[in-house]
């Protein structure tokens, strides 16, 4: 676990830094900068709505070919979308433990699904609650350990264990706030966005005196498998042409079955069709995301509410031979990420091609709320980014994976940089090198060759420092 | 009829069912080496196909083949394991690029595998009973009836069946987790 407690150089910066982005934010919250979006002087209401395994391309607004997505559509249009955004480790828990803490795995420890979150690092929930936000954490929570945690400081905490945490898609027990409840809808999107809805309902009921800003962290179960979208969007994309989007060395009967494990794909069925299935889960998605958008607007909320939509990993659908979440590839660790920030945003519509992190998005929440940025957090606020396309954004992060049984993927440790990848294995696989710009695809490895050992000693210091913290 | 050597019982029955796999094996993978999408499409189904076939429900001609050729039962059944448990064993191969030994055996047990076992027996009833009539006009017996081998195939049946249906395997799957983390933590 990270030192929090200990006061060193690098915290005191981050607290000159929090004081020096309260007065950023103070200009920056909702009606103070753009008067086309007037509204109240307060600290504006957040809504982190989180996807599960979403490749970042299987969007509309990314271009995809069929996937119907209107409300992740909505969201780009009316806010910035971040082409280069990824996870920092490859992987459910660790990756959903560092949204919540701002911190590298290696710092809030979860480092694999099997590994228990300890509550030891606050979560931005935490500390919003703290700066007097009334905060719920609705959904897939998806860290091991004994049950879900206790977190009090929430004030509506529903999530599942069923299913180590995965849940189901259909009439998935609730757990309401530590107490077993019955499923109110049938299908998962639709009950936990209810709970969503309900929630701000509530906040707004409140005198006015007594009504706090909001955070709502909203943890949607797509597209995680088994793939099963509700009856009236199941069959969609039956005749969507997959070609399109799947590679070539993909067949449709047996890919993903015979080098992983021959009987699985074929009880699932055909990889085509997993691929439509998964898209449909997607789309089941996002039809509760227009719905809680439109409440929004409804309720007089839009201009005075961010909403994030995000992916805990991306997903690799056949690409390099791979399918699924592990491998130190792009499709893997780019994750989608929209922001709609009405206020803060001058130029909706755009894309922002500085690399974002899912460690970024803690530090982003507590500046926009004016809280103090603790001294765990290894992420930065992408607030400078939202206000200003041509803000600079970091150079490299790190990736890091631990093994995770019975995946096969070694632990790995490695630095992306925004030109190049350097990924060291621990065993079994020899070092790749990939440089992005000419080969996006990362089909060459660099690693061994004249071009690649002039660029291997810097990266490898960087990784080096990023090991050493 | 002559009596063959055990190995002469089951050899040419389980070489070829191996064979087929390797030949699968190599034919599937070898396919993607193949520009023309087409061809491509084809070796995989047809290699993909047999791959499947030649694991999954080798048992079937194994077993049957053995037991006519005189093989006793319990050599028979050994048999019918060599091909699916040299596919498991490439399996456990395969993980051992990111885990340590102990871990890659508890792989064996893994839900897959499980099921594949179940659907063997299966299939072994199944054989069994075919190939009775053959059996007793050779002079082979069997001496019992078909109570057992029925027995046989209803309990693999309903355990095969039952592995899927409980949560589409998601539950089985849990239980395999949760038995890793009692063995050996986040292995981490």
């Amino acid at each position: 676990m990270a030192s929090r407690d200990k006061t060193n150089r690098r915290q005191a910066l981050r607290l000159i830094g929090s004081a020096a982005a309260a007065g950023y934010v103070g200009l920056n919250w909702p009606g103070a900068l753009r008067p086309a979006h007037a509204a109240p002087t307060q600290r504006p209401n957040i809504i982190f709505i989180l996807g599960d395994n979403h490749n970042a391309d299987a969007m509309g607004c990314a271009g995809h070919p069929f996937i119907d997505t209107p409300g992740m559509d909505r969201l780009s249009k009316e806010g910035v979308r971040f082409e280069n955004t990824f996870n920092t480790t490859s992987l459910c828990s660790p990756s959903r433990a560092s949204i919540l803490t701002g911190a590298y795995a290696h710092n809030h420890g979860v480092k694999n699904n099997h590994t228990p979150w300890t509550g030891q690092m606050p979560t931005f929930l935490e500390n919003l609650s703290k700066a007097g936000y009334a905060t719920a954490f609705i959904g897939k929570w998806h860290m091991p350990g004994h049950g879900l945690p206790k977190m009090p400081y929430l004030d509506l905490f529903v999530s599942y264990t069923h299913r180590e945490g995965q849940g189901s898609y259909f009439d998935c027990p609730m757990i309401k706030n530590g107490r077993q409840v019955a499923s109110r809808a049938p299908y998962i999107t639709t009950e936990v966005t209810d709970y969503a809805i309900e929630f701000i309902q509530k906040n707004q009921a409140q005198p006015g005196e007594q009504r706090k800003p909001f955070c709502i962290y909203l943890s949607h179960r797509p597209g995680h498998p088994p793939f099963q979208a509700p009856e009236d969007i199941k069959g969609r994309y039956d005749h969507a042409d997959v070609k399109e989007v799947l590679p070539d060395n993909v067949d449709p009967y047996w890919y993903g079955k015979t080098k992983g494990n021959v009987f699985q794909g074929v009880m699932m069925g055909s990889y085509y069709d997993q691929y439509r299935k998964y898209c449909e889960t997607l789309t089941a998605m996002d039809r509760d995301i227009v719905r809680l958008l439109d409440k929004l607007d409804e309720m007089g909320l839009a201009e005075n509410t961010m909403v994030i939509y995000m992916g805990d990993n991306g997903m690799q659908w056949g690409t390099h031979d791979c399918h699924g979440i592990r491998e130190p590839y792009e499709e893997s660790a780019r994750l989608p990420l929209i922001i709609r920030a009405p206020w803060l945003i001058k130029d909706p519509g755009a894309v922002r091609g500085q690399m974002a992190l899912n460690i970024d998005i803690a530090p982003t929440f507590l500046e926009l709320a004016g809280a103090a940025m603790p001294g765990h957090v290894d992420g930065q606020s992408l607030v400078p980014l939202l206000a200003d396309a041509k803000a600079k954004g970091r150079d490299d992060f790190l990736m890091e994976f631990w093994r995770y049984f019975p995946e096969n993927t070694p632990s790995y440790k490695g630095v992306r940089t925004n030109r190049y990848k350097y990924v060291e294995f621990e065993r079994g696989r020899g070092p790749w090198l990939f440089d992005l710009q000419n080969d996006p695809k990362e089909m060459n490895n660099l690693y061994g060759t004249p071009e690649g050992d002039k660029v291997l000693p810097g990266l490898r210091k960087r990784l080096g420092e990023y090991l050493e913290g | 009829m002559p009596k063959q050597s055990a190995w002469r019982q089951v050899a040419r029955p389980v070489s070829l069912v191996f064979l087929i796999t390797a030949a699968s094996y190599f034919g599937y993978f070898g396919s993607r080496q193949v520009t023309n999408p087409s061809l491509h499409q084809i070796m995989a189904a047809f290699f993909g196909t047999t791959y499947f076939i030649s694991i999954a429900l080798g048992s079937v001609y194994v077993f049957a083949s053995s037991r006519l050729k005189g093989a006793a039962l319990g050599l028979a059944v050994a048999a019918c394991f060599v091909t699916p448990l040299a596919w498991m064993t490439k399996e456990v191969w395969r993980i051992s690029e990111s885990h340590p030994l102990a871990e890659c055996l508890y792989y064996y047990l893994n839900p897959l595998n499980i099921w594949l076992v179940s659907f063997m027996f299966v299939e072994m009833g199944l054989a069994s009973l075919i190939i009775r009539p053959l059996l007793r006009r050779r002079g082979l017996g069997p001496d019992g009836g078909p109570g057992a081998a029925m027995a046989v195939v209803v309990v693999s049946l309903a355990v095969a069946v039952s592995l899927y249906a409980w949560g589409k395997g998601e539950n089985i799957y849990v239980l395999f987790l949760g038995g890793y983390r009692a063995l050996f933590g986040s292995g981490v």
